[in-house]
């Protein structure tokens, strides 16, 4: 627990530190397909499923969802 | 009224200052429904590898096979309003481990449930999602169905933005409720009937570093409750409660030379039955041209054992469980997506590798027999209607 | 889907115009062009002193009466004005227009000094009552101008209607001033030229564009002998009398608006001392000085 504790505590403070403001119409190359955070959906959701299926931890980027048979 | 005269910085900041006052160097509305109906279709095939012969009972035996097929459609309702439907087939078959045994030179090696098993799963999700003036918010509700278990669950998302639209916050909560029936037949199982719900619970921040990177963090929090235990393995008991926790960071940059980006993600997992894991995800989005992009992948997972996991289950303590998917192990995947877009239609492939060794995870413990390979192959198809 | 590249010229702020995009269909590029050019013809409509219904005509029109209603907008107008003011030390002034009825430079005769001794207290910011809400230019006859930004603003407003259509790469050049959507490569900038002072249609350098914006002002239109001396039209709000500055300055910034009114901060202040100012002010800058020489690293040339 306490590692999760300081992995919170160091990133945190990253993304706190200071940026330089990115005007509206600086920001089209954040709209690009590549920028996004999940670019290919379906298959962001078929790489968790099959991970979460084999391996002992599931989640991470949001709430966990709808349960599986694999107990 | 004085006149100062003016230093250097001071006067482009002053002047700079000056202009972001003005309404069209604020912030445009980010958050919007998309403007598009899509449509995207996926099917993919996931083959194991057999198993070791020298680490099965009985030589080497086949393992599991998936067929996947994915549906997915997005569509904008009236003005502030967007659906989505995903929807998914599966159909397993195969053999998968029943348990693991000591061998007569001392090793582990695991037994095979012997006949094949044969599955069908379908899962459909629903998702009606507002967007206001700085965010938007979702409510999900997945319903999930196979011979021997369903599931349903809800989820609720929000997001707001920061007035200079740099920063965003979300959170997100979700609750499911499982049941399982183990088919009867090929093996014993440990029980007839039971039902499991999980709770979690997500909160998230994401923050724009410059015009060409962003950055991630987010934390969870899941509780599961019920019957745990894997129903089809003969040495199995796992605790009625779990409780976990996972730490999640990104990163995205755009290179604007090469014209691609570097996607970069870590979640850090943990969890009260004793198992912890990292896990890193890479990938290089190449762009070449406006039609192509190719994007290979690398995945490194390692994973701590449970507490109670152990390869021949001491019988006498109160949880046990022999399951490979349990123990210590380091995982390296290794893949490549390709894109191709004409006019309104996109055609995706996809090709990876996924192999498992003790010697590349990070934690110690036992070697489990029956530590799982495998190829994973799809290929889409989507449509967006402009 | 094949990107296609667009490249629209239309007449607007008194001069020629153009809009060049990337955009991968036909029917947005459309849709991107009027809606361009309406938001150019809106300020247009809304600050030409040349226009009777313009706001700037009923404020100049109200002058020696009521104060006149304003919106966010045209607060941000004059707010960013008064920086430029306190900035320059009071040579930038939005005021200082009605000094031009003191010259006529065709006639190519220099003003009596009663002249401009007559316009001289309807000069000056200072008397200007303004706040978020109103404006009352206090004396009749007083005028404001926001001919010294408008373009400049402008430009910036274009630049974000191609943003907000989602348009990666793009560009605006009113008359001049322009302002960039800078979201493709590196690899592909703009290549703009800077009008030469003394030769119409050529250009006396090149630069790449890569992102925000350029203004430029110059003189070099209308400026004019008389008994052996040059007379720019660039009038000095303190004296009353033309600016011995630099001949062009051109200027890059991260707003359009911010470079605009650089420059003609720049072309107010004498000639050394408007070198120096801009060596110091941190954007990248050019000019051209009386002499016809080239000072500033803005050039790729």
């Amino acid at each position: 627990m306490s590692t999760v504790k300081s992995l919170t505590y160091l990133i945190v403070m990253l993304c706190l530190c200071a940026c330089e403001t990115v005007q509206p119409w600086e920001r089209g190359t954040l709209a690009k397909p590549e920028m996004q955070w999940q670019t290919d959906p379906m298959e962001i959701s078929l790489q968790a499923q099959i991970n979460a299926s084999k391996e002992a931890s599931s989640g991470g980027m949001g709430a966990a969802g709808g349960g599986c048979g694999c107990n | 009224m004085a006149i100062r005269s003016a230093e250097k910085h001071s006067t482009l900041l002053a002047l700079t200052s000056s202009a972001l006052l003005l309404p069209a160097y604020q912030a445009a509305r980010a958050d919007a429904p998309p403007e598009f109906v899509e449509l995207g279709v996926r099917y993919s095939k996931y083959e194991e590898d057999n198993t070791q012969g020298s680490k099965t009972f009985g030589g080497s035996s086949q393992r599991y096979d998936v067929d996947v097929a994915q549906f997915h459609l997005l569509a904008p309702v009236a003005d502030n309003w967007a659906v989505a439907v995903d929807m998914q087939w599966e159909d397993m078959s195969g053999a998968s481990p029943w348990f693991v045994g000591e061998s007569l030179d001392g090793g582990s090696k695991v037994v095979m449930s012997g006949a094949s098993i044969e599955d069908t799963r379908t899962e459909v999700s629903v998702t009606t999602r507002y967007y206001y003036e700085r965010g938007n918010a979702g409510l999900n509700y997945v319903r999930s169905d196979e011979d021997d278990y369903d599931s349903n669950a809800v989820a609720l998302d929000g997001s707001f933005n920061s007035a200079d639209g740099m920063t965003t916050y979300s959170a997100a909560i979700s609750y499911s409720d499982d049941n399982i029936e183990p088919t009867q037949g090929s093996v014993p199982t440990n029980t007839l009937k039971a039902d499991k719900d999980i709770s979690s619970v997500f909160l998230g921040v994401s923050r724009i570093v410059s015009k060409n990177a962003i950055v991630r963090f987010g934390l969870s929090y899941t509780y599961r409750d019920g019957f745990l235990t894997d129903p089809y393995k003969f040495y199995d008991k796992r605790p009625g409660e779990r409780n976990e926790w996972a730490v999640n960071t990104g990163y995205r940059q755009y290179f604007p030379w090469p014209n691609g980006a570097l996607q970069a993600d870590y979640r850090y997992f943990d969890d009260d039955w004793g198992v912890a894991s990292h896990t890193l995800n890479l990938a290089w989005h190449q762009n070449l041209g406006h039609s192509i992009q190719v994007i290979p992948f690398l995945r490194y997972y390692s994973q701590g054992e449970a507490q109670f996991f152990a390869n021949i289950a001491d019988l006498d303590k109160r949880y046990f469980a022999d399951d490979y998917r349990l123990s210590s192990f380091g995982a390296v995947s290794a893949g490549l997506r390709v894109r191709y877009e004409m006019g309104n239609w996109a055609i995706t492939a996809v090709g990876e590798r996924y192999e498992t060794d003790k010697n590349w995870g990070v934690y110690s413990g036992e070697e489990s027999p029956a530590l799982v390979d495998y190829w994973r192959y799809s290929f889409g198809l989507d449509y967006i209607f402009k | 889907m094949a990107v296609s590249h667009y490249d629209h010229r239309f007449r607007a702020m008194g001069g020629l115009c153009r809009l060049r995009f990337d955009c991968d269909g036909g029917a947005v590029a459309r849709a991107v062009v009027v809606a361009v050019e309406a938001e150019v013809q809106r300020l247009e409509k809304k600050y030409s002193r040349y226009l009777p219904d313009s706001l700037t005509s009923q404020i100049n029109a109200a002058a020696g009466s009521a104060p006149v209603a304003i919106d966010e907008e045209t607060a941000g107008l004059l707010g960013f004005a008064q920086t430029l003011w306190q900035e320059s030390g009071g040579l930038f002034d939005l005021t200082a227009g009605v000094l031009r009825r003191a010259w006529d430079f065709k006639s190519g005769q220099l003003p009596a000094q009663s002249n401009i001794d007559e316009l001289l207290p309807r000069v000056g910011w200072h008397r200007v009552v303004w706040d978020r809400e109103s404006i009352r230019l206090p004396l009749p006859g007083m005028e404001i101008d926001f001919g010294g930004c408008v373009k400049e603003y402008a430009s910036d407003c274009a630049a974000a209607v191609l943003a907000r259509n989602g348009i990666e790469r793009g560009l605006v050049d009113l008359a001049g001033d322009m302002a960039v959507v800078g979201a493709g490569s590196v690899a592909e900038p703009w290549s703009v030229g800077i009008s030469h002072p003394r030769r119409q249609g050529a250009a006396i350098a090149h630069i790449s564009l890569t992102e925000g914006g350029l203004a430029s002002s110059g003189d070099y239109e209308r400026c004019v002998m008389i008994e052996g001396k040059r007379y720019g039209h660039i009038l000095n709000p303190l004296t009353g009398w033309p600016v011995q500055g630099l001949v062009a300055v051109s200027l890059t910034a991260r707003q359009c608006l911010v470079a605009g009114g650089s420059a003609t901060i720049a072309m107010l202040k004498p000639e050394v001392e408007a070198l120096a100012w801009l060596t110091e002010l941190g954007l990248a800058w050019f000019a051209v000085d009386s002499t016809l020489t080239c000072h500033g690293e803005l050039t790729t040339d």
